[in-house]
């Protein structure tokens, strides 16, 4: 039969509907309800498409086709038509596409997904999962302003869950059960790339870009890579041998390293354009200290914050007396502060011109430095160093809030006539830091190198790219000191902007910001999304004790414990929806332009949660009656009603239930249009990493049934099926979709054992082959090869007991080979 | 499948799953996919919507047998009386296909001489299944169309499994049911790879593609392959003549793969004594299991999805296992545990990965597989058998002829099972599978969800039983046979036949084979896991004894 469809003509088998038949010949209809040939009662009226001679569009999935048959599958009337039925079902959709977490990381980081992986022990995937966007776990565990904590809705039943210390926990874990990651590396490009700085930007940006196959150099004016976090941020916060652990396993993706090479001195920008760099990325931070302009500013003990830190990274011990003052109010000076403590320094005093709540260091750092004993002159400001024998004195003023500029900002300003004297041993300056003093030296590209009024380097905010082609910057050094993770954010944007760059093509598009919620700020939030959740206060991180910490530079706080990790991470709430990667839903608003914050969402759950099948968890609050579970259902086992249906086709009052006949197969929730059916194993929600589809065959029983393993990492997330694959046809039981996570189980042999003593014990590979290896022949010379027997295995592969047989009948010599054929 | 091999020349299941669509009438004996094969099951069960006919032969009420045209309540290890009798009526009733007979199969006269004395009102007796019944489903299978024959391990695991199939294999011939789509003689295997792994030889008398160790063909054909002077030319020792050389001290030495012996064979006392007794035991697993116990050394192997490879199902399908993950630690794929161990005894193997071995020396040596290469897997897979690379594969066995030429009608006496209920152990158990584990548990039991879903094991036993016990549902009972006790909870329900009490082995501690019997079909050695003697008691009872 002859039909047209958008112009194209078409050859279609008689009888079937247009639906079909442009499904066969790869056109796209939207829906929502159809599945194999069957549809809900209340169509969701996406498939509608013209035929010419029809006055109003027809539903393609119930229209059959006939001869002659001229149809169009869009236009602007079908367009309107189907954005007005998602529409109508996105008012009332109920839900969180991203947990608040995942929204507020700056890094974009999947927060939900690796705390899910901790729940479920899989400490290795969890690392991977925050490695996909952060390169540096173990510092970052250690030091974040943890945006994300501050979203976490356990606020509204106790307290935020602990990601941070999470993210610690499986770095570390990792680390100390020596696990390799094995991130693969793509194909090598042959091009080369040069980065400007080894700190938490520069390895950032080369370890993504090494990862996409560049040849990637960082250059680094240091001995030792690391930057801030080994010269601004002490040992007791970051331990030296935990970034040492880092670095190596970042340089592992293969990033050539020159170290001690100063730019402007040792290389230039153009030395390395001639040198074929086809792109650099300028990540130096902030190492210049902005100075004090006050008289007395020079003298050697008014030591600058970041020569102070690099000498305590170095562990030289200087003599910083009895008494200190330190100038400023932002992170370092807290660090400055609580390390000189460390040295002995009795008396350690923080001044700044404005009060505590003000300060730009986070909140955490300057209590950590008041428990530790420092203490904090506020209000006040320097106005003169004067070196004596017994000390230097400093000359203060009193400060108080001066009117509002016009940005409203209140500036401090000294109040005349309160000046005071102290006497110190010490001063250190902690004001602030930029990229440069004036502008950078080197040549001709540096000097021209545009600057912002802070002396730092201006970049493209979207594309990184600075005033000269080809050279691109990130980190502090662009935006002066941030947090390491906004470091981060910003040098593996750059990546991606150079990978587009020299590879010739458009950048990936950014983080899409479609997003059901649940309430953006805590207010909107309906506090019965938490019925039923009990109270459970958070896990307290393991701290040495102030007074016994400030003795050394060793780590104050000591990490949770495997037990605690996973106590802790089953407090998530799980907020964002574990369908994220299969939402039909989602994907056609999303097509057709939708936003939920313009058509309006549900607001509040109408529905409790039902939890009571053992393996399938029920949320209609996020049904749109589609249908497709009891059309999937190949037992009939599924009852879903709805007690009447409003006027635009809405149900309300639905009911939900699997019926005594379930057998808990699972195919309902592969086939579900949205979250509102989800594998109770299934944790953790994919939201941009990449999944491995490796279609495989069931390993228990004889059917043979075709599967497809969703894979991330080196973890199988899920079982799904393919309906055109023999012989199943899509169909799979409850042990082929549910039974899988035995491959990940902790009890999995790891290592060959050896009995001896009585016990066995483990071995090196070498040392148990060959003791088998031996034993058979012993055996095999002493008694004949009969007296061996072989049990080859009927749950492993027909090549694995080939070989089994071959060895028996050939390395042994009998036919002693049998297997549980009669199981 | 060894029945099947000698009747047709070619042990596998005759048709393929997707012919359910075909089939006209389901004659299931022995056999309940729902728990066991549940997607073929659920094939089965559409394929009764659209309309097909099914009989059901099980003492069993089981879900299929709810939606039977005609369920036959067979008494446990009566099939070869019942089979036989199915035939006598055929004959008698003239409802036999004689020209399929006549032109594809031999020794007709012998089949009717034996069955003749199988008369409805003797096999009644035996049976328990009435004279109408019987006929009526002997009219309904020799009746025109796709019928076709389904078992499981109700027909192979007793000491007359062989005999059951050949029965069927029989009744399937006489009706000339067999070649044709939507027909055939289809013996749902239990495991992923058990098809396979005879295929692949590991078996004690064929090698690869069922060629005859004491072939002397066959040996020089595989001497010149492996590159070795000579190859045993007797058949070896199966494994339950293996587990005895070790009490005997004939066999010092066992080499076990992926096997939990030690709980899936009967008599579990038994042979974990054998395995006591063994001079060195080597191991590859996943898992430490009860096995491993007895182990000098255990290789740590990587699982099914952590390397590449094939499996063979039921209907001889050979499909490929894809590597999806890494295997943890030091963990190997056992083909490289193999060529390493083989290279230490002076064997030094080319072959570098699932492909290679494939390729280069399985299909090389299955004539039946020739056609069968990796490059060929990446759709559905192939049925074999696929004798050269054009072959599509075949999904219907015996078209025009059987494998061996003739079909074998072979008849077979009932003899009763090894051991039948007497007034000590009045009750019979029978053994099989549930849905929602598998096996020993190794993998299941370590899956989220499955235990939630089945956390232990019950009895299974009738209302009436329980009765006459006042035993509740529910309530701790003690089964006993003559090799062991277990306790249990015991589940009434009217599925079961009074007299019977049926059991799975997933669960160590209340497993079925604490109980089983090894006695064994005399030529697949098969063990009687689906009938044996018991006894259930009260637990309250006995402890009130015991004070």
């Amino acid at each position: 039969m002859n039909i047209t469809i958008n112009g194209l003509e078409i050859v279609a088998q008689e009888g079937i509907t247009i639906l079909e038949a442009a499904k066969r010949a790869e056109i796209h209809i939207p829906t929502l309800c159809h599945l194999n040939g069957r549809t809900s009662d209340i169509p969701c009226e996406l498939c509608v498409v013209e035929v010419e001679g029809l006055a109003a569009p027809v539903r393609s999935c119930v229209t059959p086709i006939s001869e002659g048959m001229r149809i169009s599958t869009a236009s602007k009337t079908l367009e309107a038509m189907r954005k007005e039925r998602l529409a109508v079902l996105m008012e009332t959709h109920f839900g969180d596409c991203k947990a608040p977490c995942n929204l507020t990381c700056p890094g974009q980081i999947n927060v939900q997904g690796y705390i899910a992986h901790v729940a479920k022990g899989q400490y290795e995937e969890a690392l991977r999962l925050v490695m996909e966007r952060n390169p540096f776990p173990f510092s970052v565990g250690r030091v974040c302003p943890r945006f994300c904590e501050t979203r976490c809705r356990r606020i509204l039943i106790d307290e935020p869950v602990s990601i941070n210390h999470l993210k610690r926990f499986v770095a570390d874990w990792c680390m100390a059960h020596k696990i390799d990651l094995r991130i693969p590396r793509d194909p090598a490009t042959g091009k080369r790339i040069a980065v400007i700085g080894g700190g938490p930007s520069g390895l950032t940006g080369a370890y993504y870009l090494a990862r996409q196959g560049h040849d990637v150099t960082v250059f680094e004016a240091a001995p030792k890579l690391g930057g801030m976090l080994r010269y601004g941020i002490p040992a007791y916060k970051i331990p030296h041998e935990v970034l040492d652990y880092e670095i190596s396993a970042i340089l592992r993706m293969g990033i050539s390293v020159r170290l001690n090479q100063r730019w402007g001195e040792d290389f230039t920008l153009q030395s390395l354009k001639a040198q074929g760099y086809e792109a650099i990325l300028i990540a130096t931070g902030t190492p210049v200290d902005e100075s004090l302009d006050i008289p007395g500013c020079a003298l050697p003990k008014v030591i600058p914050a970041t020569k102070f830190l690099r000498e305590m990274s170095e562990g030289r011990q200087g003599n910083y007396g009895r008494s200190a003052v330190v100038f400023g109010g932002n992170n370092i000076a807290m660090e400055v502060a609580r390390s000189l403590l460390r040295q002995g320094v009795g008396e350690v005093t923080i001044i700044y011109p404005r009060a505590q709540t003000e300060m730009p260091a986070n909140q955490r750092s300057i209590r950590a430095a008041e428990k530790e004993g420092v203490q904090f002159l506020l209000m006040a400001q320097p106005v003169s160093f004067v070196d004596t024998e017994n000390g230097i004195h400093v000359g203060l003023i009193r400060t108080k809030l001066g009117e509002p500029d016009e940005k409203g900002i209140r500036y401090p300003e000294a109040i005349p006539g309160s000046t005071v004297n102290i006497k110190v041993d010490t001063v250190i300056v902690a004001q602030g830091l930029s990229a440069c003093k004036e502008r950078f030296a080197g040549g001709e590209l540096e000097a021209t190198l545009e600057l912002t009024p802070k002396c730092n380097i201006k970049a493209n905010p979207r594309t990184s790219l600075t005033n000269h082609p080809g050279i691109y910057a990130a980190g502090d050094a662009t935006s002066g000191p941030r947090s390491v993770i906004q470091a981060v954010v910003a040098a593996r944007r750059a990546a991606e902007n150079i990978h587009a760059q020299v590879m010739g093509g458009s950048r990936t598009a950014g983080e899409n910001r479609f997003n059901f919620s649940r309430g953006k700020g805590f207010d909107d939030v309906d506090l019965r999304n938490f019925e039923g959740i009990n109270v459970k206060l958070r896990e307290k991180m393991p701290t040495r004790p102030p007074q016994i910490a400030i003795q050394d530079f060793g780590e104050v706080k000591l990490g949770f414990s495997e037990q605690m990790a996973r106590t802790e991470a089953k407090r998530c709430l799980s907020c964002g929806c574990r369908a994220y990667d299969r939402c039909d839903f989602k994907e056609l608003a999303q097509e057709f332009g939708l936003d939920p914050n313009k058509t309006g969402m549900g607001s509040k759950p109408v529905y409790p949660v039902q939890l009571d099948h053992p393996t399938i968890q029920v949320d209609l609050n996020k049904c749109i009656y589609c249908k497709r579970c009891l059309n999937s259902c190949n037992y009939n086992a599924l009852e879903l009603t709805a007690e009447s249906v409003d006027g635009k086709g809405r149900p309300t009052g639905l009911r939900f239930r699997f019926k005594e006949n379930c057998v808990s197969c699972g195919e309902c929730v592969d086939n579900c249009s949205t979250g509102a059916l989800n594998k109770k194993d299934a944790l953790v929600p994919v939201v941009n990493e990449e999944l491995r589809a490796v279609r495989t065959t069931c390993p228990y029983c004889g059917a043979g049934c075709q599967m497809v393993l969703k894979v991330k990492g080196n973890t199988i997330m899920e079982v799904t099926s393919d309906p055109s694959l023999a012989p199943n046809y899509g169909a799979l039981c409850v042990k082929g979709r549910f039974a899988f996570n035995f491959v990940q189980h902790k009890d999995r042999l790891t290592k060959p054992l050896i009995r001896r003593g009585g016990q066995l014990v483990e071995a090196s590979w070498e040392d148990a082959l060959n003791t088998v290896a031996k034993r058979f022949f012993d055996l095999k010379s002493m008694y004949g090869p009969d007296s061996i027997a072989g049990f080859s295995c009927a749950r492993a592969s027909n090549e694995e007991n080939f070989l089994m047989q071959k060895f028996m009948r050939t390395a042994i010599g009998t036919n002693n080979i049998d297997h549980c054929a009669r199981l | 499948m060894a029945s099947l091999a000698l009747t047709f020349g070619s042990g596998a299941m005759t048709n393929s799953i997707a012919d359910t669509k075909k089939t006209d009438l389901f004659f299931m004996v022995g056999s309940n996919p729902d728990t066991s094969h549940p997607t073929i099951g659920m094939r089965i069960h559409q394929a009764i919507d659209r309309g097909a006919k099914l009989i059901v032969v099980d003492p069993r009420r089981t879900r299929l047998a709810e939606r039977a045209d005609l369920w036959l309540r067979i008494l446990p290890g009566t099939d070869v009386a019942f089979l036989n009798g199915m035939m006598h009526v055929i004959l008698e009733e003239n409802l036999w296909d004689r020209k399929f007979v006549e032109e594809r199969t031999e020794d007709f006269a012998e089949l009717q001489n034996l069955v003749k004395k199988y008369t409805p009102d003797q096999v009644e007796r035996i049976t328990g299944i009435p004279e109408d019944q019987l006929r009526q489903a002997a009219r309904m299978y020799a009746a025109e169309g796709r019928n076709a024959i389904f078992w499981g391990m109700g027909i192979t695991h007793y000491v007359t499994g062989t005999d059951r199939v050949k029965s069927l294999a029989n009744l399937s011939m006489l009706c000339g049911k067999v070649g044709m789509e939507g027909g055939g003689c289809n013996p749902l295997r239990g495991q992923n790879n058990v098809q396979g792994a005879c295929d692949m030889g590991a078996l004690p008398n064929v090698f690869p593609g069922y060629q005859r160790v004491d072939n002397a063909d066959a040996r020089t054909k595989f001497e010149k392959a492996w590159g070795v002077k000579k190859l045993p030319d007797k058949p070896g020792l199966m494994i339950p003549q293996m587990i005895e050389g070790l009490t005997n001290g004939t066999v010092k030495l066992f080499y076990i793969f992926g096997e939990n012996l030690a709980n899936t064979e009967p008599d579990i006392r038994h042979v974990e004594h054998c395995l006591e007794s063994a001079e060195f035991v080597v191991c590859h697993d996943i898992f430490q299991t009860e096995t491993t116990r007895f182990a000098h050394v255990i290789f740590p192997a990587a699982a099914w999805s952590e390397n590449d490879g094939t499996f063979t199902s039921s209907e001889r399908r050979i499909s490929r296992v894809r590597t999806a993950s890494l295997p943890p630690g030091e963990a190997k794929p056992n083909w490289w545990i193999f060529k390493e161990i083989a290279k230490r005894m002076g064997h030094e193997w080319s072959a570098k990965s699932a492909r290679e071995i494939w390729d280069n020396e399985i299909s090389q040596l299955a004539p039946s597989m020739a056609g069968v290469k990796y490059a060929r897997l990446r759709g559905d897979g192939l049925q074999w058998p696929a004798p050269n690379e054009e072959h599509p594969g075949t999904a219907t066995l015996h078209r025009d002829r059987f494998t061996s030429g003739l079909g074998a009608l072979t008849p077979v006496d009932w003899i009763p099972p090894a051991e039948v209920p007497d007034e000590d152990y009045p009750l019979v158990l029978s053994t099989g599978r549930r849905l929602y584990h598998y096996h020993t548990r190794t993998q299941t039991g370590r899956s989220a969800g499955l235990n939630d879903l089945l956390g232990e094991e019950t009895a299974d036993i009738s209302p009436s039983d329980a009765k006459a016990l006042s035993i509740g549902h529910g309530e701790m009972i003690g089964v006993k046979s003559r090799r062991g006790q277990v306790f249990v909870k015991a589940n009434i329900t009217d599925r079961i036949p009074q007299g019977v009490v049926w059991m799975a082995f997933h669960f160590r501690e209340a497993c079925a084979n604490w109980l089983t019997n090894p006695a064994f079909d005399p030529i697949t050695l098969t063990a009687e896991y689906k009938a044996c003697a018991v006894r259930i008691e009260k637990v309250g009872e006995k402890t009130d004894q015991r004070i």
